[in-house]
């Protein structure tokens, strides 16, 4: 019975990802080379091919992957349609995510001391933010980018998931930090290394990220801590920092102003966020067709922006779907935890769950001008060569925690 | 004459793209709602089971209301027993229930302190009846068999 419905469901994503292709190549109609026709339809096959080899591989969850799948799918789709180039090199990442996802589950499967290494952990993250620091440089006014023999990638993105395991170690016991003789200490020094973090990513102008690394740290923390005061405290700073963010730093001031009163600004700096309001008006509710709207009027649409876009041609029922796709996941994520007796291990589903979770709802809730707008790539949609590869191995991780059951790192004797 | 029969195929695929997309929500929820449902259907034993008589809440570790006996079930301090006890009163390994021919017996496997049925501490093997209590260290289980 089971069974079945899966087929169903994976015939439904095949239909869905034939039909768009199509539809795209009609839209490109006398220009097209043969090597994208073969590449997506190769991705098409990668596809079909993975979800049922992770249902015969994999006693884990068997949903997570397919809702990735069909979200991966309708974002790819709209980028090509917005650029071309972008839309290749989109598929090309795509591949490099789904084989990653299968290599991070096989080594986080067979590989059992994670709890383990909490050092390698801490020190490097560390010298991904320096040498961000020192050798990054700059794109939309932000230090985001380390370019290393010609392939540049943002480094915050893997010490997201970095961050986990670090906070996961911790909150497990299974670091010195619970020694009995510092074990006072913990929550200041844990708080100590995610501020240095955010502080970092706040100096690189980096506000998307420092917000997630902070919801992150806060939602773990809020479930494990032994002393709720913390928690309290954490919330206290961070309303502090906010306003002294926005009387000192202009980046800050300028995405909170536009937030209140974007129409104000709608030549300068509330051009981008007014665009994209826009867009998602003009598509009603079932949008305006792939290929009939301008999704070009949208400054970045296929990166931060693309949710709008997506809207604009395809409608508000499919800005909805979107969104309860991501809500069934984070909801997967967390009955991942749920059924995970390894605390080490269920930190870590619910630090990734919460990871696309607090991302989707920070950027989704910025474009539809339900917060103020930062800059973070819409996991799994948006265009993004490290966003897509890191998103991948974040689910892997993930896939593998939700087949750990039982198994204990090292036992508590 | 392309682009207008583009026009036409897109404006038809947005419907169809938003009828596959929900179908593919619906059936997803279904599934996750089967897997549900067939859980909770196995939290309603059927057979023989394990009802803890102590209250949750006094416990410092965490425990079901009811363990469910298959075939074998085992009850120890070590993580790969059926019930996992971090309490020091239980060993590694406390003891075992098997199911022999529709009939159930209680096995200790050499725990330091001892598995107590209805008062009396057992040695090797007991088989069990209805309302059967099992006593280790403080925690008391019922036996329950409804076949």
């Amino acid at each position: 019975m089971k069974k079945m419905n899966f087929k169903v469901t994976r015939n439904l994503l095949f239909i869905f990802e034939l039909i768009s292709l199509s539809l795209i190549f009609l839209y490109n109609w006398p220009n097209f080379d043969k090597n994208t026709i073969y590449l997506s339809l190769g991705l098409i096959v990668l596809v079909y091919v993975s979800n049922i080899l992770l249902f015969k591989l994999s006693k884990g969850d068997h949903y997570i992957f397919l809702i990735i799948c069909m979200l991966m799918s309708i974002g790819v789709i709209m980028i090509y349609r917005i650029d071309q180039n972008l839309g290749l090199k989109q598929l090309i990442w795509l591949y490099v995510g789904i084989i990653s996802f299968f290599i991070t589950y096989l080594i986080f499967k067979l590989y059992d001391n994670w709890s383990k290494h909490f050092n390698l952990y801490l020190i490097s993250s560390y010298i991904l933010f320096f040498a961000t620091l020192v050798y990054g440089f700059r794109t939309h006014g932000s230090i985001r980018w380390l370019s290393i023999g010609g392939i540049s990638f943002q480094p915050s993105e893997l010490i997201k998931i970095i961050l986990v395991f670090i906070l996961a170690c911790i909150y497990s016991d299974r670091t010195y930090l619970s020694s009995p003789r510092i074990s006072k200490y913990k929550e200041i020094i844990t708080m100590a290394i995610v501020y240095s973090f955010i502080a970092i990513l706040f100096v690189q102008r980096n506000l998307g990220a420092s917000l997630v690394f902070f919801a992150i740290f806060i939602g773990i923390q809020y479930i494990y801590t032994e002393n709720s005061k913390y928690t309290l405290l954490n919330l206290m700073l961070f309303a502090f920092g906010g306003t002294m963010g926005y009387f000192l730093f202009d980046h800050v001031k300028i995405r909170f102003l536009t937030w209140l009163d974007p129409w104000k600004y709608i030549d300068t700096i509330g051009y981008q966020i007014t665009q994209s309001l826009f867009a998602i008006s003009e598509g009603g509710f079932f949008g305006t067709g792939i290929g009939r709207g301008q999704p070009n009027f949208i400054p970045l649409a296929y990166n931060d922006f693309i949710f709008s876009a997506i809207i604009e041609e395809m409608g508000i029922f499919t800005g909805i779907a979107i969104i309860m796709l991501y809500l069934i996941f984070v909801y997967r994520g967390f009955k991942i935890a749920l059924k995970q007796n390894d605390v080490f291990y269920r930190i870590i589903s619910i630090g990734i769950s919460l990871l696309f979770g607090i991302q989707t709802f920070i950027i989704i809730g910025g474009v539809i001008k339900l917060i103020p707008l930062t800059g973070l790539t819409l996991p799994f949609i948006s265009y993004g060569g490290t966003s897509i590869l890191t998103s991948f191995i974040a689910l892997g991780i993930l896939q593998g925690t939700s087949e750990k059951y039982n198994h204990g790192g090292p036992s508590d004797e | 004459m392309v682009m207008k029969m583009f026009n036409i195929i897109s404006i038809l695929a947005k419907y169809i793209f938003v009828f596959i997309i929900y179908m593919f929500i619906f059936l997803i929820i279904r599934m996750i709602y089967l897997d549900i449902n067939s859980l909770s259907k196995h939290e309603n034993f059927k057979g023989a089971y394990l009802k803890l008589l102590n209250r949750l809440e006094d416990l410092p570790y965490k425990l079901n209301d009811s363990y469910s006996i298959e075939e074998e079930i085992s009850l120890g301090r070590n993580n790969d027993n059926d019930i996992v006890l971090k309490d020091p009163y239980i060993s590694k390994h406390h003891f075992r229930i098997v199911k022999d021919e529709n009939e159930y017996f209680i096995e200790d496997l050499n725990s330091s302190n001892g598995t107590y049925v209805n008062g009396e501490r057992i040695i090797d093997v007991k088989k069990l009846t209805y309302g059967d209590i099992i006593k280790v260290g403080n925690i008391e289980f019922m036996f329950i068999n409804q076949e």
